[in-house]
């Protein structure tokens, strides 16, 4: 890769920009997560016992999960819910990105996509507290869906798992949208007027030709959509009730409220193998390899 | 069965823009039809129209003499080759062919059964379990053609399917297509620019230009009696020699060509006496030996070209009117030199004189 890069920009800049990768990758990515790794097999010390017989490595930390079954039905919670967040995500995102790539007109698309994105330049914590209101139980759609006599008294959407849901769809539409956006986009309209001239009606349309066309963007939006739901913090700290907890707030109080930063450091890379396993095996349940996604 | 397709005064406007002008069209059941003209004449709106990929704006479409109004494309009985064959590549190459058989339940051993006989029609027998991807790009081309054939349409529609492959597949292409057609029955409406595929293959041919149909006949009749300007130069290779009528009448018209003098040739359609008109002579219509009743043209050779068994050489007549003339090797002689002078003779009846200006 170096020769590559040597021979298009010289060895100066290859080194540069090669050595930014490394340095990023390595002090950025890697030392911390070695870090957590060593915190999350140490026990919680004080400062003067540390160095001393009590500081050894221990699966403790790790340990701990499995013996609070509160936490570990929280750690189930947070992992089916990723799941259910991902699948609305993914039923809401197909048909805009099927009709942004194939139905609109350019400007069309154009247009639908900049409102798409305009939301996104506002801060996530802002966006989240936006719902926070919209949700509200005197608030402005329960004021919409009484007004328009489609209720008759308010509905608690945020006591429950139902602000959390929709709060977090809404967060990361654009990373479900974008893939599959371009993934459709690749398919020769022809296929499709060819499943329509051989007789499909649209949903075999779809099912035969267009989603395994699109299987790779698909599941690119559904790895992140995962991923960014299951690590999500400031979704379910607002629009969360005590009930619908997520594993992400456990890791936080262990840090800052526990002050454990060792148990702490163990939570969260449980969360991250869980999710990494969790994702390894959806794909190989829907046959995609990972030079599919990096297409 | 009746699997005519009639465009009932069928109009197709995108915004302000005029598609289709109005037409009136029969394709008869059976037929091997062909819509000829320079692309964005409007001859793939008619194919969608009649696929059903567009609604006309004005007018109707009529398969076997129903109205296909209201009927979205998948319920259709026309099916399709696509000019750049749209396989699925994801499936196999049987699954291709049974696709359109799945779409209506047909039981998996039928279908089993209907591609490996399609495969047998398109001389492909066993390539059922290859990737589409495995095919070259002729077999490629028979597996669409299976694949269209399979849902047994009333109507084939062919979008300038032969024009991704090179000349000898080309030909080898358009003799196989024209079997198929007889053995199958089905009518078959064949889109291209190129006039070689649509007299070779077709029945009859309507040449298209801008959006209007010039004019629908079979094939010899359009090379041999053209009915517009642009069909006489869209059509075969085509000399055309502006002037002012000076007398029409009875079937034969008289043109003044400024300095190439009077010429005459048949007329066709009413000609004013004094207004502008073009006289149209093919290459191998010019004769270098006069005989009694023949007109001559006086013209200098610009260029010899020795093309085998025959010889073309391009003159010219006057400062601005280039001639192009087609003659048997066996008529080649020193005489014919760039810079001799030559004189061009041709029987009145083979040219033909047309109102208005010759404009491709």
């Amino acid at each position: 890769m170096f020769n590559q890069l040597k021979s298009r920009f010289g060895a100066g800049l290859a080194f540069g920009i090669l050595g930014m990768v490394v340095v990023w990758l390595v002090i950025l990515v890697i030392l911390p997560q070695i870090l957590m790794i060593d915190y999350s097999l140490k026990p919680n010390l004080l400062p003067s016992e540390v160095g001393g017989p009590k500081d050894a490595f221990s699966l403790v930390n790790y340990e701990t999960l499995f013996n609070n079954d509160i936490h570990l039905a929280i750690f189930f919670k947070t992992l089916w819910s990723s799941v259910l967040v991902t699948v609305l995500t993914l039923f809401v995102s197909y048909p805009i990105a099927f009709y942004l790539a194939k139905v609109a007109t350019p400007q069309k698309a154009a247009l639908c996509l900049l409102l798409l994105i305009i939301p996104f330049w506002i801060n996530e914590i802002l966006r989240t507290f936006s719902w926070y209101i919209i949700l509200a139980y005197k608030g402005p759609l329960n004021a919409l869906l009484l007004g328009l006599g489609f209720i008759d008294r308010p509905i608690r959407f945020l006591s429950g798992d139902g602000g959390v849901l929709i709060g977090m769809v809404y967060a990361y539409i654009l990373f479900m949208i974008f893939p599959i956006y371009n993934a459709i986009e690749s398919l020769d309209s022809n296929q499709i007027k060819a499943a329509r001239n051989l007789g499909a009606g649209w949903i075999r349309t779809h099912w035969r030709v267009v989603i395994p066309h699109a299987k790779p963007g698909i599941a690119t939006g559904c790895i992140m959509t995962f991923m960014l739901a299951a690590g999500s913090y400031a979704v379910p700290a607002l629009l969360g009730s005590p009930g619908s907890r997520w594993f992400t707030q456990i890791i936080y109080n262990w840090f800052f409220e526990g002050g454990n930063w060792n148990q702490g450091a163990a939570y969260a890379f449980l969360l991250l193998v869980m999710c990494i396993g969790f994702i390894a095996l959806v794909m190989r349940v829907f046959k995609v390899g990972l030079g599919d996604i990096a297409k | 069965m009746d699997s005519s397709v009639h465009l009932d005064n069928t109009v197709m406007q995108f915004g302000d823009f005029t598609a289709i002008q109005k037409t009136d069209l029969k394709i008869e059941s059976g037929e091997f039809f062909s819509f000829l003209g320079p692309s964005g004449c409007g001859k793939t709106t008619i194919l969608n129209m009649i696929s059903g990929f567009l609604d006309p704006t004005q007018g109707d479409v009529k398969i076997g003499g129903k109205s296909m109004k209201g009927v979205p494309a998948n319920k259709r009985p026309t099916s399709m080759i696509f000019q750049n064959l749209a396989l699925f590549p994801l499936m196999t190459v049987a699954e291709n062919i049974e696709f359109g058989l799945e779409v209506r339940g047909v039981p998996k051993n039928e279908r089993k059964k209907a591609s490996d006989r399609l495969l047998e029609l398109v001389a492909l027998e066993g390539s059922g379990t290859k990737k589409v991807s495995e095919l070259s790009g002729g077999q490629k081309q028979r597996i669409a053609i299976a694949r269209a054939l399979a849902v047994e349409p009333q109507v084939l529609l062919l979008d300038e399917p032969l024009s991704a492959l090179d000349l000898k597949l080309r030909q080898h292409m358009r003799t196989e297509l024209k079997e198929i057609q007889r053995k199958t029955g089905i009518t078959f409406i064949y889109i291209t620019h190129d006039q070689g595929e649509a007299l070779t293959m077709s029945d009859r041919v309507a040449v298209m230009s801008a959006g209007k149909i010039q004019q629908v006949a079979d094939p010899i009749t359009l090379y041999r009696d053209p009915h517009t300007a642009f069909v006489a130069s869209f059509v075969g290779e085509n000399n055309g020699i502006r002037g002012k009528v000076l007398s029409s009448d009875s079937g034969v018209a008289v043109l003044d060509c400024g300095p190439m003098g009077k010429l005459a040739g048949r007329s066709y359609g009413n000609l004013v006496v004094g207004s502008e008109a073009t006289l149209f002579i093919r290459p191998e219509h010019f004769r270098l030996q006069s005989e009694e009743g023949m007109h001559t043209v006086h013209a200098d050779i610009d260029e010899v070209n020795f093309e085998g068994s025959y010889l073309t050489l391009h003159a010219n007549a006057s400062a601005n009117q280039a001639l192009s003339i087609q003659l048997g090797t066996h008529q080649f002689s020193d005489a014919l030199k760039i810079g001799a002078p030559v004189d061009l003779s041709y029987d009145e009846e083979n040219a033909i004189i047309i109102a208005g200006e010759d404009n491709v």
